[in-house]
């Protein structure tokens, strides 16, 4: 039914307004993302429809590009050494203000140089020769070597990469009759809550020709919510009722079994 | 099919969660242990974060020595007044080890720290009991009893503050067991166990106190000083995770009764020995994490911002 709503539209807009040859109309499935009991990740629907006027040859490539970017957040990147055989943790990094969640996906592949002249990619910059240090802030600790610096950048991705956090594919949007769109993006059961940013850019010879952008929320409901903001909030009668349950179930389930075992 | 645990912010598995209630829960019945030792580790092998299965295994055991404390108590084998005296001690002992436990989650060496002492609590224990099961195993072989002394007299019995404690017919100073309070205290706070089998040989070696009484006496202690520790967690490093702690002291109760009626089904040695093959087990694998070379030497934590 939306999709079909929206073809309409594009179809609307293409007749009234004749100068626009390639119009970019997108949908989802859902403005929030709940995070509750049963929460084991999700997968979000961004679907859509990018349209070329007929008369116009189709020789110019047309590509569509989906970001998606969740809330900033700190986080503490430690190295393990060897120490007398014992791997412990020694040199840290902290990074603030770094994506909790990315994912970027095009329907072909994107050079590097693209990317960055568009300000499109994680922390806006790929290769390691091209970090733009300014655009991030850190607390290097005692590091001041730039290989050094380079390593720690790179298990930053590394890292978020391999828990399903940081993604980058060109082979997950679906087209459909040249015109329509259609992807599923995972988001998994370990996503940061907050405001995430859909992105979405068409793209015409390695131009960047439209742009639209939409918001959609991350939150936890129902008791896990009611728990976690109760414990953040009150602590100390949160480790009181923590406590009672304690107490309640442990008595209560040697009694039963004590009457159980008498019959 | 999973749950979400809201403070650890991770799903599992709930099944998994349950049997590993389940099992803690039958060893500790069937020993009359705590349990917190095995707990606490095979929940950060589950993938549970360090500070959150230490927090929560406190709060599991206090469920636990609840149901023991009455069958003790009810038989009249609790020394309310030495539980008192080890309370003051672990009372100050965990307050400094919540301190200890936040200083070391700012610095970022938690986990390597809980490890090497986990390692070296699980490879003690292990160790102990499978000499003293192997013993008592040849003993049997050889049909031999063995002689026990029943009372000691040691430095504990000449310091000053001497207090009367009629329960377990001693006459000692405060000092050696709000000692031994203080370090329980503290291991409590930075591991999330009970401490029952430190604190049991040292009460009874120690101290010099009845046997009869030290399980029940110790099991009175360790409800308060885990229900304190449980507070300090709440308040302090917001690590106890309710969702977590419920489902493992439900399966875990269960557990335990059922391991009480094993008990008494089976004979002790083999089990005891069995035990301490599982508990070094642990202790090998905690040792391999920290000296084999992890596949990822970095690794990546959010540093919350609480709000």
């Amino acid at each position: 039914m939306i999709k079909q709503l929206i073809i309409l539209f594009y179809f609307l807009t293409g007749v009234l307004t004749p100068s626009i040859s390639i119009a970019l109309v997108i949908g989802s499935d859902q403005e929030e993302i709940y995070i509750d009991a049963n929460f084991s990740g999700e997968e979000l629907l961004v679907f859509g429809a990018f349209y070329s006027d007929p008369s116009q040859s189709r020789d110019s490539k047309s590509d569509i590009l989906i970001e998606v970017v969740g809330p900033p957040e700190d986080v503490a990147l430690r190295k393990k050494d060897s120490y007398f055989g014992f791997w412990l943790n020694s040199k840290s990094v902290t990074f603030r203000d770094v994506p909790g969640f990315y994912y970027l996906s095009s329907t072909s592949e994107l050079t590097d140089e693209f990317l960055i002249n568009n300000q499109i990619g994680l922390l806006e910059k790929k290769k390691s020769e091209m970090i733009d240090w300014s655009l991030l802030t850190t607390d290097w600790g005692s590091i001041i070597n730039e290989k050094e610096k380079e390593e720690f950048y790179n298990a930053l991705i590394r890292t978020k990469q391999n828990d399903s956090l940081y993604k980058q594919v060109s082979d997950e949007i679906e087209i459909i009759d040249g015109n329509l769109f259609r992807s599923y993006i995972d988001i998994p059961n370990t996503v940061p809550v907050g405001e995430y940013t859909v992105n979405l850019h068409l793209i015409i010879d390695n131009e960047v020709s439209q742009e639209y952008s939409y918001n959609f929320m991350v939150t936890r409901v129902g008791i896990e919510e009611a728990i976690y903001s109760f414990s953040k909030n009150y602590p100390f009668f949160y480790g009181l009722i923590s406590l009672i349950i304690a107490i309640i179930v442990g008595w209560s389930g040697a009694e039963i079994f004590k009457r159980f075992r008498r019959i | 099919m999973s749950i979400y645990l809201p403070i650890a912010e991770l799903s599992v598995n709930i099944f998994l969660l349950l049997s590993l209630g389940g099992v803690v829960g039958f060893l500790s019945g069937m020993f009359g242990l705590g349990g917190g030792f095995l707990m606490t580790p095979l929940l950060i092998f589950m993938g549970i974060p360090t500070n959150v299965a230490v927090a929560t295994s406190a709060n599991q055991i206090v469920a636990s020595s609840i149901s023991g404390t009455l069958g003790h108590w009810r038989q009249g084998l609790v020394d309310f007044k030495m539980g008192a005296v080890l309370l003051i001690g672990a009372f100050f002992g965990s307050i400094l080890g919540i301190w200890i436990f936040s200083r070391l989650v700012a610095i970022g060496h938690i986990d390597t720290v809980i490890s090497i002492l986990y390692f070296a609590l699980l490879t003690g224990i292990g160790l102990s009991m499978l000499i003293e099961s192997s013993k008592v195993i040849r003993d049997r072989i050889r049909r031999k009893s063995v002689k026990r002394k029943i009372h000691y007299h040691n430095w504990a019995h000449r310091l000053p503050f001497k207090v009367r404690f009629y329960k377990s017919k001693l006459y000692i100073s405060v000092i050696p067991p709000i000692i031994i309070g203080f370090v329980i205290g503290i291991l409590s706070a930075t591991m999330g166990i009970g401490g029952a089998f430190i604190l049991i040989p040292a009460m009874i070696y120690f101290l010099g106190m009845p046997t009869s009484k030290v399980i029940g006496t110790s099991l009175f202690q360790i409800i308060f000083i885990t229900a304190l520790v449980t507070i300090l967690h709440a308040t302090t490093t917001f690590a106890v995770d309710a969702v977590l702690a419920f489902f493992l002291i439900l399966s875990s109760v269960i557990g335990a009764q059922v391991g009480v009626l094993a008990a008494n089904k089976l004979r002790g040695e083999e089990i005891r020995a069995l035990l301490a093959i599982i508990v070094l087990g642990v202790a090998t694998k905690i040792a391999l994490d920290l000296l084999v070379e992890p596949d990822e030497i970095f690794n990546l934590s959010v540093i919350r911002l609480v709000f």
